[in-house]
């Protein structure tokens, strides 16, 4: 604890490069004298895609500023899926804003800096440190979901994500002050020391705190109204980044706190676990089916989504099967990031612009795609990718996840978890599939051009060919998610 | 010779992707690349054929090729064919072309995408059945379900949406279930999805092995379909264009039964053993109550697709006798169906496109202005029922034989029931027959109905020929079978030894009865079942 070192310089570069991406965007917003703000996304696409080979590149492993924070491949994992997701994010909303005339420097920055939150996160291995990202994630989203200041619907989602997003951080830090009361010490590792009614407490509001980040029933209520009401290019980075940032120190801690098996309520601590998963998935899943938003039964599909990702959190618990789950969850993870933000990219392409202050509640209409694959079929056809891959359906990324965290289910024994997961995903194919009817077998219906954008085909070509390679050939990212997963 | 399994499965995705890159304003050239790739599958399928080493001697996987695939999650790239799987895989490289064929004039809309969903869908049916992966298995049997999905949903008639989403959420739901009991046998062979590793190394007890079959057994009964899990088939027949219905028909219900002779039943024989009266006794069920369907049916499609429900039937009874002579009646029965079920359905497609309506009532008196047509339809009719002569005539008598003789409870009774159902079949076809083809022609709109085009004999001549020939020689087709059936048969004695061991009061429960009724045999085997007797 005498100073910072070069290592912890060198662990923080990933977040380095972001912050000075992020500068560099504002501060060119100021000295801007042509108005032409095409580079913008294109610094914001650097700086994302620096940071990632950053991650890998720098060799800085192990712990950092006194044990706050770990280097190691399961962040790095977590680094590399946040920035490649935020690039790919960034070159979607450039397509999205230009044709909005909605182009500031601002919104990139906050992508930016959001994504230095989420780097954070996946490094952290302190209550404090994991405080810092969350709040430098969470304000920089805050902001992006009342970035389009038109209408009513932008300013409630934004103000609903603000409150309950504060709420959810006080649950936070406020657990983390009991842990520190029963430990002693700011580390997730210090749940394996200390003991007592407080710390199962302490963990138990750090455990609801990070259940409103990833959307959990019954944490999840402002997410579909946040989803719907924030810029649809927003929604695709918020469903992918803070999902897989919250997760992150989700797995971290709760690793942790499983590791100590003397903790009075460690069985019913998993049981309160499994039941937010069941309850996640069943809810999310039965929510999604009568949504006739698509953005809006996406943003159900994401809740869904996130209770298999407990459930991959949950078997991380048992110890036989921590290393299949966690390389599971990683993947998920991996795979969850390029198909959701693909899918609310094609969303946003369809959706329907409004006059600046009209609010259109039919702007994501299953109307809209009605006949999409006659109007612009490579669209239709990397939704139809995307969809089928939140469906679980093989050959796409989504079934190999789905497998692997089905598989680190079963590993620990979880078959009425295991079942119940597989039921409700299968409810999920026809939401998932109502879609591909209305693009596919019906005809258009009065359809208003959708955007073309060179950035936003490259985005989504980029998406879809993620998700195919991740479902034909995973080994390399499966391998690679497992030797994170045995890093902790 | 290897490598030539893997380039039968890939070269129409090839095709396919090929298709993908030339522009959709040029159907004749998707139209073209279709035939030409699936001609090429067919003809190098035919090295398959005859590389394939029948004696029982040889290798029971043959053309294998094992490479890691996901190999940090244990799942390989294994394929390998034995005998059935090779019958079925012959079925579905002959039947692409002739169905490619039989779209050339249906399909003027979105044909670049429709020849590519049928290439697709070639691909995945072949990897079905060439899959020795659990996993690359499941993987295969799900995709298939996408271009499927689109076929029917997109190329269908009136009612294509309700049909076509009927059909995927059932056939889906029920497969979710054999994903997690897949991922179960993995951790109880030892952390393999490897088919054949699993099937030696897989121990799980009494009642995980009974939970395991029926996830199985569910997603393929769907598949098949049984009774009472068949009501998506009629709706999706009858709604699919001609090629749908043809290779739904002809081979995806065949991946039903398929699963149930190569996974459900040799991996948990002791739970078919336990399950086989239950799913006997629905496939009975399923034979009387498909044929009484189709007797009601006043629309010609789904008449044929109940039908199938009853020929199903046969074939379930067949596998479920669990001796040499109703498995290889299954077996043939499949090929049976695929042929002439097939053919049936291209037939119907034919007149649908002269007249654009399915209704019997529609027709009638046909024989004199299309007598080709009409000639053609009554020879495949005939194969339907099970004449002497025709190939449906050996499967049926192979497994109501087998059912006889079979040590499976009540085994008398439901070969009765199910010979009824024989009869009902003859009743039912040979009255569409008489109502499509004879008597007065009444309508106007028939009377300048045209004949087979040359096209359209191009593709019903080699389904003739094969319905000819596989009901007078039917050895070459039984004879792949042969060593895949008597294995079975094997695992099935084994695990009857096993079950006798623990339980010494228990009668035996494999093979067939003898010599009781083995007397009845001479006066009731006609030539074409002589030629089987080598069998047991």
């Amino acid at each position: 604890m005498n100073g910072i070192s070069a290592n912890d310089v060198l662990a923080l570069l990933p977040i380095i490069v972001l912050t000075i991406g992020a500068i560099a965007v504002l501060m060119s917003e100021v000295f801007l004298v042509s108005g032409k703000r095409g580079y913008q996304a294109g610094l914001a696409v650097a700086s994302a895609v620096l940071a990632a080979i950053a991650a890998i590149a720098v060799k800085a492993q192990g712990p950092v500023f006194g044990g706050q924070a770990t280097v190691d491949a399961f962040s790095i994992f977590i680094t590399v899926t946040v920035c490649l997701g935020a690039g790919v994010s960034s070159l979607v909303s450039a397509g999205w804003l230009e044709a909005r005339n909605a182009e500031r420097g601002e919104f990139h920055a906050l992508v930016l800096f959001a994504s230095a939150g989420m780097v954070l996160l996946g490094m952290a291995s302190d209550y404090l440190v994991a405080f810092i990202g969350i709040e430098v994630m969470s304000l920089a989203t805050y902001a992006l979901s009342a970035y389009m200041r038109r209408g009513r619907r932008p300013a409630e989602a934004a103000f609903k994500y603000f409150i309950l997003g504060s709420f959810s951080s006080a649950l936070f830090i406020y657990g983390a002050a009991l842990a520190y009361g029963a430990t002693g010490t700011t580390l997730f590792s210090g749940a394996s020391r200390g003991g007592g009614l407080l710390l199962v407490a302490g963990l138990g509001l750090i455990a609801a705190g990070l259940a409103f980040k990833v959307a959990a029933v019954p944490f999840h209520v402002w997410t579909p109204d946040v989803y719907e009401g924030a810029p649809t290019p927003t929604t695709a980075f918020m469903a992918a980044g803070v999902k897989t940032a919250a997760f992150a120190v989700l797995a971290r801690v709760l690793v942790a706190a499983f590791a100590n098996q003397s903790m009075p309520g460690h069985g019913a601590f998993g049981g309160a676990l499994a039941s937010l998963a069941i309850l996640t998935m069943v809810f999310g899943n039965l929510l999604a089916l009568t949504q006739r938003s698509v953005k809006r039964m996406l943003a159900y599909s994401s809740i869904a989504h996130a209770g298999y990702l407990l459930m991959g959190i949950w078997a991380a618990g048992v110890t036989e099967s921590r290393e299949l789950a966690l390389t599971g969850v990683l993947f998920y993870l991996a795979a969850y990031t390029a198909t959701v933000i693909g899918a609310f990219a094609v969303v946003g392409t369809t959706e329907r612009r409004g006059a600046p202050d009209e609010e259109p509640g039919d702007a994501w209409d299953l109307a809209r795609f009605a006949g999409l694959s006659r109007r612009r079929p490579g669209l239709a056809f990397a939704m139809a990718v995307f969809l089928l891959s939140l469906a679980g359906i093989p050959p796409t990324a989504g079934f190999v996840a789905k497998l692997l965290i089905f598989k680190a289910a079963l590993g620990a024994h979880a078959y009425g978890l295991a079942i119940i997961g597989i039921v409700t995903s299968a409810l999920g194919a026809y939401y998932y599939l109502r879609v591909i009817v209305y693009m596919y077998m019906r005809p258009t219906e009065g359809a208003e051009d959708v955007i073309a954008s060179p950035a936003l085909s490259l985005g989504l070509a980029l998406a879809a060919i993620a998700v195919v390679v991740l479902g034909i050939g995973p080994e390399p990212i499966a391998s690679l998610a497992r030797v994170a997963s045995t890093s902790f | 010779m290897s490598t030539l399994l893997t380039i039968v499965i890939f070269l129409p995705l090839a095709g396919a992707l090929l298709s993908a890159f030339l522009p959709a304003g040029e159907p004749g050239q998707h139209r073209a690349i279709a035939l030409t790739v699936s001609l090429i599958t067919f003809f190098l399928s035919l090295g398959l054929w005859f590389g394939f080493d029948a004696s029982p001697a040889a290798a029971e996987f043959q053309f294998e090729t094992k490479v890691p695939w996901i190999a940090s999650l244990g799942i390989g790239f294994h394929i390998g064919l034995d005998g059935v799987a090779l019958l079925l895989l012959m079925l579905t490289t002959a039947l692409t072309p002739l169905v490619v064929l039989s779209t050339w004039n249906a399909v003027q809309d979105r044909v670049k995408e429709f020849m590519i969903a049928l290439l697709v869908l070639e691909m995945a049916m072949i990897g079905t059945f060439s899959a020795l992966d659990l996993i690359l298995f499941y993987v295969f049997w799900e995709a298939l379900l996408i271009p499927m999905y689109l076929l029917i949903g997109v190329w269908g008639s009136a009612n294509r949406i309700y049909a076509t989403v009927k059909f995927f959420v059932y056939t889906f739901a029920a497969s979710v279930l054999m994903l997690i009991a897949i991922i179960y046998v993995f951790f109880q062979a030892g952390g393999t999805f490897d088919y054949v590793a699993v099937r030696q190394s897989l121990n799980v007890g009494a009642t995980a092995q009974s939970w395991l079959f029926l996830a199985f057994a569910v997603a393929f009964a769907v598949k098949v379909p049984m009774f009472p899990l068949h009501t998506w088939l009629p709706d999706a027949h009858t709604e699919a264009p001609t090629a749908g219905s043809v290779l739904l028909a002809a081979v995806l219900l065949k991946m039903g039964t398929f699963g149930f002779f190569r996974y459900a039943m040799p991996l948990f024989p002791e739970a078919a053993l336990q399950w086989r009266g239950v799913i006997a006794v629905l496939a009975v069920i399923g034979i009387i109550y498909g044929a009484l369907m189709s007797f009601v049916q006043t629309d010609m499609k789904r008449l044929v697709a109940y039908s199938s429900v009853s020929h199903l039937g046969f074939v379930m009874l067949g596998l479920m006798a669990i001796t040499a002579e109703g498995l290889t009646g299954g077996v043939y029965q499949m090929l049976n169906h695929g042929v002439s079920t097939g053919a049936l359905f291209l037939l119907v497609g034919m007149l649908y496109e002269r007249r654009h309506t399915r209704l019997i009532v529609e027709y009638g008196g046909l024989a004199k202005r299309v007598p080709a047509l009409a000639f053609t339809f009554v020879v495949v009719t005939l194969s339907s029922i099970g004449l002497p002569g025709t190939n449906g005539f050996v499967g049926e008598f192979l497994i109501l034989s087998g059912t006889w003789l079979g040590r499976i409870g009540h085994a008398q009774p439901l070969a009765f029931v199910a010979t009824i159902g024989v009869i009902l079949g003859a009743v039912y076809m040979l009255w569409l027959v008489e109502k499509l083809f004879f008597g007065p022609l009444t309508k106007d709109e028939n009377r300048t109905m045209p004949d087979m085009s040359w096209r359209e004999i191009a593709i019903m001549a080699p389904l003739l020929v094969l319905i000819v020939v596989m009901g007078l020689f039917p050895q070459p087709f039984l004879t792949p079978a042969k060593p895949a059936v008597d294995r079975l048969v094997g695992r099935f004695e084994q695990a009857d030894a096993r079950l006798r061991a623990a339980d010494p009061s228990r009668q035996p429960s494999v093979g067939t009865v003898q010599p009781a009724f083995a007397v009845l045999r001479p006066v009731a085997a006609p030539p074409p079942a002589e030629t089987h007797n080598g069998t047991h």
